[in-house]
């Protein structure tokens, strides 16, 4: 698809998009303070992750016919492709475990948490995811500086993101009482936070390093699959957390 | 001695050196304890390394392998010794079971092995790195400890953070020093490497060093998985030997050995051999898939060869992991690892639940490579109902492995971050729950028994025509069958739990989806029996092995209803009938397929074949004694043994069925010891084979074994159906049609 597209229409779709999940994620935010309806949140959330699929994470291009000669590199693309979506669709897991435990363990209520903090970091994510977009969106149309751009500031954004968390949440949290040991409201919020931190931090490093390729001049229009499978990650990690800050700041009654 | 053949000479010094082991385990006991004690574990392990190396040494001189053994045995008393010192330093007296001993000694005797056997190769280079680096971790948090000025010794030497951390870095240290992720780290520096590396080693030293080919690959699981069969084995028969009479006599109350009593050593060999003997399955199967799917595919290796081999390396420390758990203190859970019980085990515990989800790492990649193989790499012609039926099982297989694994790596770190920070998922005191941690458990534990499984009937399926000369009869409504007990298996997990207290409305609906798994498992038999019915039935071992897969499993599929309906249920849950039952659906769906799929593609590795009255002996040994253990479990489990105990009142009258079922699992052990004989001796020794001996259609037996590294010198193209045994005409299933361009990509 990206290579039907010029670059100045992929940079636009971009944007779009970008706009679009900024808009679901201010109605989710409204929705939350306002009527606290569970369901509507839960479709608003399905809605972002199908629009970041589809149009951040090309899921479609899983089904693009690639070439008949088995030892291609565009053939090879296509193997790598599935591989990780199978990768990442067993790495869901995880999430879902951790989705079901915060429901048996704490149904309808949530813990005290710092909502600007959370909408801060929630915002930042996304900007990241949004330039992230453009990186690759820029190095599948040979641009290579562009691309160096805005991976180091998808890097710089992932980056504040985790220290948000780590840093100024974590701290935060425990000063309100909000502790690991302090029950099961704080058992989840570390572990579900945790583990999405964990993954921010495996995608930082992945970052570096194709950043680092790409000062090499490894990647070209055609041959970057380094490039597309750290953008991917990426947006899966984005994706995650679609679902895990309405799970943490919004659903439910304050215990 | 010239003229005495080496298997007379090697069987002379295995017991020779049994008895002298035996009695240097007395003599050690005596010197510990002050008391001669002929029944005791000691001079039991003493005795087993002592014959194995007496056995080497016998047979083949001081060979590499000797060599091996005999470091092994050295550097199992030079790290026993150690550790006895460092015990003695921290705490001051001299402990003759002291853990810290046998963990060293376990480290030292593994690591030795390898190096005598070959020098510095990935596994020796691997294991010693394991050590250093979760020494260095373990070192790393007690000084963090000390200076927090909390205690930084336990009774285990480290703090129990010292070793969760410990024993984790030790994995990526031995990833690192095996080199099994070399080429990713050169890939993240902007290296290239080419696709497949030349390789290095000839003979059977290629499998103690790093292998991209999925032929070596696929054989390093089958071994690990031999030898984790045997250590769970050894397990199983060290407190099937306690259980043989009530009382306690063998794993008394006043013994002691890594730091547990007898009974506390009971508890840990049952709760081992469970979870060993299900990563020895998983590891088995991922051997045999490894080694077979490419083949029938006609790939000229796996989808991601490195995956495929940082698959099987971490492995190998998940497997130290677990043995680590026995000898740091144990556990008495039993493989589920329960809280609240797990939640204050000794520290062996964690090492368990660390040892497991490394192993899962293993599982879900190795599926995931196995999927993108079948996806992407099939030969010109191979449509989905055109694959050989074993792939299809491969596939169903893979599908589980690949997403349900993760919630048993999920639930046990849980467990583990409870232990260590005091996280309060399964503490009813902090309002968590200790259910949500069996159904998390069971949405992996169930599904995972199919993927022990579902591989060996895929098994049965692919051999059953060749040895009947048949059409598979339903091709589609096995490939089918394979995949709804996949899908229906995710929906089933809560029948585990009739008994654990959850909502009882809950019950009824997993009874039912529970029942419906027969459906699917029914047409397979059907399709087995129609096609035996009329053929032409030849049977050497490896048919040998399918038919009494068949039957076994069959008493295993006929014992689970009883266990699936609710109000049975109550009253055999937790009994040894429930053990019965899973022996059964274990060794027909996975022991008797495994021997068969051995002996059916050993010529295909090796070029030689496995001897014929041997194998025949194997089962002809196993398949009864099998027979009588799994009815004397289900008989005194009716009558109401429960399981994971020590000891039972002699009052029931269990005593006689016990010893018989001990004699009975002995005499499996003694099969299994004559099939790995016949394995290792064949593979120097065995009657050259090296044609289509099977007679087969499938692809890899169209060209002569065993097989060059990347497989086939000409590319097949599917041009029939692949079962078409034995019809007028003589059509065929792969032509070959151009010789493979770019063998070195």
């Amino acid at each position: 698809m990206s290579h039907n597209q010029d670059k100045s229409s992929a940079y636009a779709q971009g944007v779009l998009i970008f706009v679009y999940l900024t808009v679901l994620t201010a109605l989710e935010y409204f929705v939350a303070i306002t009527f606290s309806a569970v369901s509507i949140l839960v479709l608003i959330a399905v809605i972002k992750a199908a629009l970041v699929m589809y149009y951040y994470m090309h899921i479609y291009k899983l089904n693009e016919d690639s070439a008949d000669d088995i030892h291609s590199y565009a053939y090879k693309t296509g193997t790598n492709r599935l591989g990780l979506w199978l990768f990442l669709l067993s790495d869901a897991f995880v999430f879902a475990g951790l989705l079901t435990t915060r429901i048996n363990l704490l149904g309808l209520t949530r813990p005290h948490l710092n909502q600007l903090l959370g909408v801060a970091v929630t915002a930042v994510l996304l900007i990241s995811s949004f330039f992230m977009n453009r990186g690759e969106t820029a190095m599948a149309h040979g641009d290579k500086k562009g691309f160096i751009t805005n991976a180091l500031i998808t890097f710089v954004l992932g980056l504040g993101f985790l220290l948000g968390v780590v840093a100024v949440e974590w701290p935060a949290a425990a000063a309100e009482g909000l502790t690991a040991s302090s029950g099961t409201a704080g058992a989840v919020f570390y572990m579900m936070t945790g583990m999405h931190a964990f993954h921010v931090f495996t995608g930082l490093i992945f970052l570096l390093v194709i950043i680092n390729n790409a000062r090499k001049d490894i990647y070209s229009e055609e041959k970057h699959w380094g490039v597309e499978a750290v953008t991917v990650y990426w947006h899966f990690v984005d994706l995650v957390w679609i679902f895990f800050y309405p799970a943490l700041y919004l659903i439910g009654k304050l215990l | 001695m010239k003229s005495v053949s080496p298997a007379i000479r090697g069987w002379l010094s295995f017991a020779i050196g049994a008895v002298i082991a035996y009695l240097v385990g007395m003599g050690l006991v005596f010197l510990a304890s002050g008391s001669w004690t002929y029944l005791h574990l000691v001079p039991v392990l003493f005795a087993t390394f002592g014959s194995v190396t007496a056995y080497s040494w016998g047979a083949s001189g001081y060979s590499p392998i000797t060599k091996g053994f005999v470091w092994l045995d050295l550097g199992s008393l030079i790290g026993f010794a150690l550790g006895l010192g460092i015990d003695l330093l921290v705490q001051g007296t001299l402990d003759w079971v002291a853990p810290t001993a046998s963990l060293f000694a376990l480290l030292f005797g593994f690591t030795a092995f390898f190096l005598g056997v070959a020098g510095f190769n990935a596994a020796s280079k691997g294991l010693i790195w394991q050590i250093i680096g979760t020494l260095l971790a373990a070192i790393f948090v007690s000084v963090i400890r000390a200076a927090m000025g909390l205690t930084w010794s336990g009774p285990f030497l480290f703090s129990e953070p010292a070793w969760v951390l410990g024993g984790f870095m030790g994995v990526l240290f031995f990833l690192g020093g095996s080199g099994a992720v070399d080429d990713w780290f050169k890939w993240a520096r902007g290296i290239d490497t080419p696709e497949h590396h030349e390789e290095h080693y000839s003979g059977w030293e290629k499998y103690l060093h790093i292998s991209y080919d999925h032929k070596v690959i696929g054989i390093q699981y089958t071994v690990t998985a031999l030898f984790l069969i045997s250590v769970g084995g050894l397990f199983a028969l060290i407190f099937r030997t306690e259980l043989a009479a009530s009382q306690l006599q063998f794993l008394t109350l006043d013994m002691k050995l890594f730091g547990q009593n007898g009974p506390q050593l009971y508890n840990s060999f049952m709760s081992l051999h469970g979870m060993i003997m299900i990563v020895s399955i998983l590891l088995g199967m991922a051997g045999i898939t490894n080694f077979v799917v490419p083949l029938l595919l006609g790939a000229q290796d796996m989808a991601f060869p490195r995956l495929n081999s940082f698959a099987f390396w971490i492995s190998v420390p998940a497997s130290v992991l677990l043995l680590m758990s026995l000898v740091l203190g144990g556990f008495d859970t039993g493989w589920t690892g329960y809280p609240p019980l797990s939640a204050r085990a000794p520290v062996g515990m964690q090492m368990f639940f660390l040892g497991v989800f490394t192993a899962g790492w293993s599982s879900i990649l190795g599926a995931l490579n196995n999927i993108v193989t079948v996806v992407r790499m099939r030969s010109k012609g191979m449509t989905a109902f055109r694959m050989p039926i074993f792939v299809w099982a491969a596939i169903a297989t893979s599908i589980i492995a690949l997403t349900a694994t993760q919630f048993i790596g999920l639930a046990f770190q849980m467990v583990m971050f409870q232990r260590l920070f005091g996280m309060g998922f399964f503490d009813p005191a902090k309002g968590g729950n200790p259910v949500l941690f069996q159904h998390l458990f069971w949405f992996y534990s169930h599904p995972a028994v199919y993927v022990f499984i579902l591989p060996g009937l895929g098994v049965i399926s692919e051999l059953l025509p060749v040895f009947a000369r048949k059409p598979l009869f339903g091709y589609r409504w096995i490939a089918m069958s394979s995949l709804a007990i996949a899908l229906v298996g995710f929906l089933v997990w809560a029948h585990h739990m009739f008994a654990s207290g959850m909502n009882e409305y809950l019950r009824v609906p997993f009874m039912y989806s529970t029942l419906l798994v027969a459906i699917p498992t029914g047409v397979k038999f059907f399709s087995w029996v129609a096609t035996l019915w009329k053929g032409k039935i030849w049977a050497p071992t490896p048919m040998l092995f399918v038919l009494g897969g068949i039957v076994v499993f069959l008493l295993g599929g006929l014992t689970g209803p009883p266990n699936a309906t609710v109000s049975t249920d109550l009253h055999l849950t937790d009994t040894y009938f429930i053990v019965g039952h899973f022996h059964d659906t274990i060794f027909g769906g996975f022991v008797f397929p495994f021997f068969a799929a051995i002996y059916y593609w050993f010529p295909k590795a090796t070029g030689r074949r496995m001897n014929e009255t041997l194998g025949k002996i194997h089962f002809w040994l196993m398949t009864p004694a099998f027979f009588v253990l799994t009815f004397g479990m289900m008989r005194i489990g009716l009558l109401g043994m429960r399981r994971r105990i020590v000891d039972y009142d002699p009052a029931l009258n269990f005593d006689y069925t016990h010893l018989v079922m001990t004699v009975g699992g002995f005499l499996i052990a003694i099969s299994v010891l004559i099939f790995i004989y016949n394995f290792f001796n064949s593979i120097k020794n065995g009657e050259k084979a090296e044609g289509n001996i099977w007679n087969s259609r499938s692809p890899e037996w169209q060209v002569p074994s065993p097989m060059p590294t990347h497989n086939y010198d000409q590319l097949f193209e599917v041009v029939g159906e692949p079962y078409d045994y034995g019809l007028p005409g003589g059509s065929k299933y792969v032509e070959f049609i151009a010789p493979a361009k770019s063998k070195h990509p």
